[in-house]
Order: structure tokens, then C-alpha cells, then sequence
């Protein structure tokens, strides 16, 4: 099996975007700039959705763009798939206060 | 040499892209002229005033105006509905001093229902064959005012759509053209990278202000903007909060400075970038971006989470409205794409050479080539962005 391709935008960026879709175990090629690394889906991640290229734990932010995009809900392992079910965002919370 | 375009040149300035007839103010007497007469257009909208607030009553009004004075418009029909529509409802009348200022042929039609569309159609038929024999000519690509809207947004959006009609709108400012970019809410998360670019201090206060206020307001209803946006079909295809989608959506403004934030539909005094207040859906923002003038309006559609199939057109109302794309798949998918940076994504093109081709497209479009949806003689109804209460 071919390695599936992920961008990570900025260096800071602990999640990268996959161009094409994964299956758990397969190898991802993470471009990122000039540089390439090499990490191992942990589950299925289809195309366009954002895998862990970093152990991330509960409460961290979560970077994309060289910018926050939420705080990790959850601990979140290398390879693994990160959106809403481990991703929340902190801003226009309205009622709930939590805006940024 | 500078690039330029075939298109109508006005004496009040600009040149328009297209050569129609408006016919306002808007509503279904003026839709079955527009059905009866081919070259004529008019904004489809419930919102005409009725229990409406001044200052949306006003804003309603800016947008006829702005319709009215937009460079693609040679004529105006106006039917005021025979005077009986005073229930604070506009009644197109408030766009005429402005019109004949500008030097465009106005027609009043002051009567309603079936004699308004017998004596609407017959004015705008002979201001369409007037206009007809208007010739198209070689203007300088500044001429170009182009407006943006982001939606269906998906990954790609972020990655290679939004940035290649960012590149496109770099080339239209730096042809000494107009680009306006907007959606308040989706700048949430990403307004500092904005900011740094506003070109002065009271741009920047204004711009982060406008973004501030916005939190204010949802707080003070209790509403969770997160909760609105991302929509469904965003998360469905992998954007998973807002920061993550207006990081992504922001790079549809391009690299410019910023030069001004405008209200919805105002008219922008110089050329350059501006970012425009307005809610985000399609129907709101493309009418608004009309009537700030635009003369080319564009969908930059993700569509990775939409089951959409068939594009339809009309929310720039007398601007073209272009449907692009940086996902592959649905540029394949979806009927109605005028251009795809997808070649970014599956042949590693680069985003610069996209926006480039997507530059010269424009110019083709500018020139009378029809963008893909404009054909259609169907139009969605449009609508104002009109914060206020309704009574």
C-alpha cells in the first residue's frame, strides 16, 4: 500500500489535512514546507479531514494555520483523527461564556 | 502592457461587464416584467421595507441605489406601485435623483398590478433595445470590481480555493480594480491576521470592532454562533470549528492592504480592498456586494459535504455570478463550475497559476462570455442583510 499525503500549513500546527484518504494503519506523508515526515494512521481518515501529527493532550489548543482552531476535548494520540468528537471551538460561545 | 476587457464604459465613471435594465423596486410585478422582457433584471425580495426598522428601511434603499448606480445597469424602471404602498414600504422612487445624476435613462411606471406590468414591459423592451445598440469597448482592467463569497466550505477551501481567488483578487487591486470580501461571523478566530493588515489605525479599530460587536450581539440574544457555524454540511466534510473555518476563509481576501470596511452596499470611495459587513448566506451577501458595485461577483464553493448537484445563479442580480471551486471532486461532480483550482490538489499545480488562469477567465467573463449559470432564466430569491428588529 501506497502512503496516503497529508499538508501541515504552519510549522507550529500540531494537525495536518489529509489530501487523500487514509486507512488505520497506513503510512501518511506529512509535507509540510520544505520538510517530510512519516507517521502511521491510527484509524480511518478520509481526505480533507485532520490527523494528529503530535501526541495532543485534553486542554491543549489545537493548531492549524499557525493558529489555535479549539482546545483538545480529549487526549488526542499521534495518527489519530481530530474533529468534534476531540475538538471544540472557543470562540462566539454566546451563552455559554466561553468566547475568546 | 496592463490587461483590459471589452466592456461598457458609464459617464459617471467605471464601465459594466453587462448593458441591463433594472426594474425596481422588486417584487411580482416586476418579476413577470423581467418574465416578459429578456435583458432586464430586478432583485427578488420579500424584504421591501414593511415593519422594518429606519435604518434597515434605509439599508433596503441603499441596495436599490446601489443597483441602480452599479456600472453593469444602462437603464431603470421603477414602478412605485400606483402610490397606494404606504405602509413604509419603498417604493423604488428614492433611486430616481441618483439615477438621472448619473446620466442613466429612467422610466417611472406609477400605476400597479396588471398595468404596471403591461406599461413596465413595454419601457424596459425599449430601453433594452436602446441599450443593445450600445457597442462593447476596450477599457482598462481597473474597471474591474469583483466580490466574494465562500460557502458549502470544505478543507479544500482553506487550502486551495479560497487562496487561489485570494490570488485573483491581489491581481484585480494591483490592476488598480476593486475587491470586496465578507462575512462578518467567519472572521472570528482569524480577525488579528486581518487586522495587521487594515492600512491605517482607524480601519483597524473599525474592522476589530465590527468583529467585536458581532460576538456582543449573539451573546445578547443567547445564541451560540458555534452552534450556526460551522453548518453541517462543514463538519460533514471535515472542518470541525469556526476558528478552523474562518482561518480558512479569510484567505479569499487575498494579500492586499486593507483599505476600508464597508457597510452592507456601501459604495467603496477608492479602489482597492475592502471587507464588507454582512451575514453569510449567499443570498445576502451577493446582492449586497451588487449594490456596493460589483460588476463580477463569485461562489467560492468547497461542496466536499453537499449533495448539490445543479448550480443556479442571479444573487449578484445585475452582477455575473461565477461558481469556482478547489475540490476536484465536485468540480466533477457538480454541473455549473466555471472554474476549478483543484489542479492544485490532484496534479500539485501551484495556487499562484491558479489564480492567474482564474485572472484571465474573469477578464473573458468581463468581456460578455457567460459565466455557466447565467443562462438560466431562474433566478433564487435574494435577501438584505437587516439586522434590526421587525415590528
Amino acid at each position: 500500500m501506497t502512503a496516503a499525503s497529508a499538508i501541515k500549513l504552519a510549522q507550529t500546527d500540531n494537525v495536518a489535512t489529509m489530501v487523500s484518504a487514509a486507512e488505520d494503519g497506513q503510512a501518511v506523508t506529512v509535507n509540510a514546507g520544505g520538510d517530510r515526515l512519516r507517521i502511521a494512521a491510527a484509524e480511518n481518515i478520509p481526505f480533507g479531514f485532520k490527523i494528529a501529527v503530535t501526541d495532543i493532550s485534553a486542554g491543549e489548543q489545537v493548531y492549524k494555520y499557525g493558529a489555535s482552531i479549539g482546545q483538545a476535548t480529549a487526549d488526542i494520540a499521534i495518527g489519530t483523527l481530530v474533529h468534534v468528537h476531540n475538538l471544540a471551538g472557543l470562540r462566539a460561545g454566546g451563552d455559554t461564556g466561553r468566547t475568546g | 502592457m496592463s490587461a483590459t476587457f471589452l466592456g461598457y464604459p458609464r459617464s459617471d465613471g467605471g464601465a459594466g461587464t453587462r448593458n441591463h435594465v433594472l426594474v425596481l423596486p422588486g417584487g411580482w410585478e416586476c418579476q413577470q416584467i423581467v418574465n416578459m422582457v429578456d435583458g432586464t433584471v430586478t432583485p427578488t425580495s420579500a424584504d421591501l421595507g414593511v415593519a422594518r426598522t429606519r435604518s434597515d428601511r434605509e439599508t433596503i434603499a441603499r441596495v436599490h441605489v446601489g443597483l441602480a448606480l452599479n456600472p453593469n445597469v444602462y437603464a431603470v424602471v421603477i414602478v412605485t406601485g400606483g402610490g397606494k404602498i404606504n405602509e413604509g414600504m419603498l417604493n423604488g422612487l428614492h433611486a430616481e435623483d441618483p439615477c438621472r445624476a448619473a446620466g442613466k435613462p429612467v422610466e417611472i411606471i406609477d400605476c400597479d398590478g396588471w398595468d404596471a406590468i403591461a406599461q413596465g414591459s413595454r419601457a424596459a423592451a425599449r430601453l433594452v433595445h436602446e441599450a443593445s445598440a450600445q457597442p462593447r469597448q476596450e477599457v482598462d482592467a481597473s474597471n474591474l470590481q469583483v466580490g466574494v463569497k465562500c460557502g458549502a466550505s470544505d478543507p479544500t477551501s482553506g487550502l486551495v480555493g479560497n487562496p487561489s481567488l485570494g490570488r485573483m483578487f491581489d491581481r484585480v487591486v494591483e490592476a488598480g480594480g476593486t475587491a470586496i470580501f465578507s462575512e462578518t461571523t467567519e472572521v472570528i478566530g482569524a480577525e488579528h491576521e486581518l487586522a495587521d493588515r487594515c492600512v491605517n489605525p482607524q480601519v483597524r479599530k473599525q474592522f476589530l470592532d465590527l468583529i467585536e460587536n458581532h460576538e456582543e450581539v449573539a451573546r445578547g440574544v443567547g445564541q451560540d454562533i458555534r452552534t450556526i457555524n460551522p453548518v453541517p454540511a462543514n463538519i460533514a466534510a471535515g472542518i470541525s470549528t469556526l476558528e478552523e473555518k474562518s482561518l480558512g476563509a479569510v484567505h479569499k481576501g487575498g494579500t492586499a492592504p486593507i483599505a476600508g470596511v464597508l457597510e452592507y452596499a456601501e459604495r467603496p470611495a477608492a479602489p482597492g480592498l475592502y471587507f464588507m459587513d454582512s451575514s453569510v448566506s449567499h443570498v445576502v451577501v451577493l446582492p449586497g456586494m451588487a449594490g456596493a458595485g460589483c460588476n463580477i461577483v463569485f461562489f467560492q464553493l468547497g461542496g466536499g459535504g453537499w449533495s448539490r448537484r445543479t448550480l443556479t445563479g442571479g444573487q449578484g442580480i445585475v452582477a455575473p455570478q461565477m461558481w469556482v471551486t478547489g475540490n476536484p471532486t465536485t468540480a466533477a461532480r457538480v454541473t455549473g463550475i466555471d472554474f476549478s483550482s483543484g489542479p492544485a490538489i490532484s496534479e500539485g499545480r501551484s495556487i499562484e497559476e491558479m489564480g492567474d488562469k482564474l485572472f484571465e477567465l474573469v477578464l473573458e467573463v468581463a468581456s460578455g462570455k457567460l459565466a455557466r449559470t447565467e443562462m438560466l432564466r431562474f433566478f433564487d430569491p435574494v435577501q438584505y442583510y437587516l439586522p434590526g428588529p421587525s415590528f
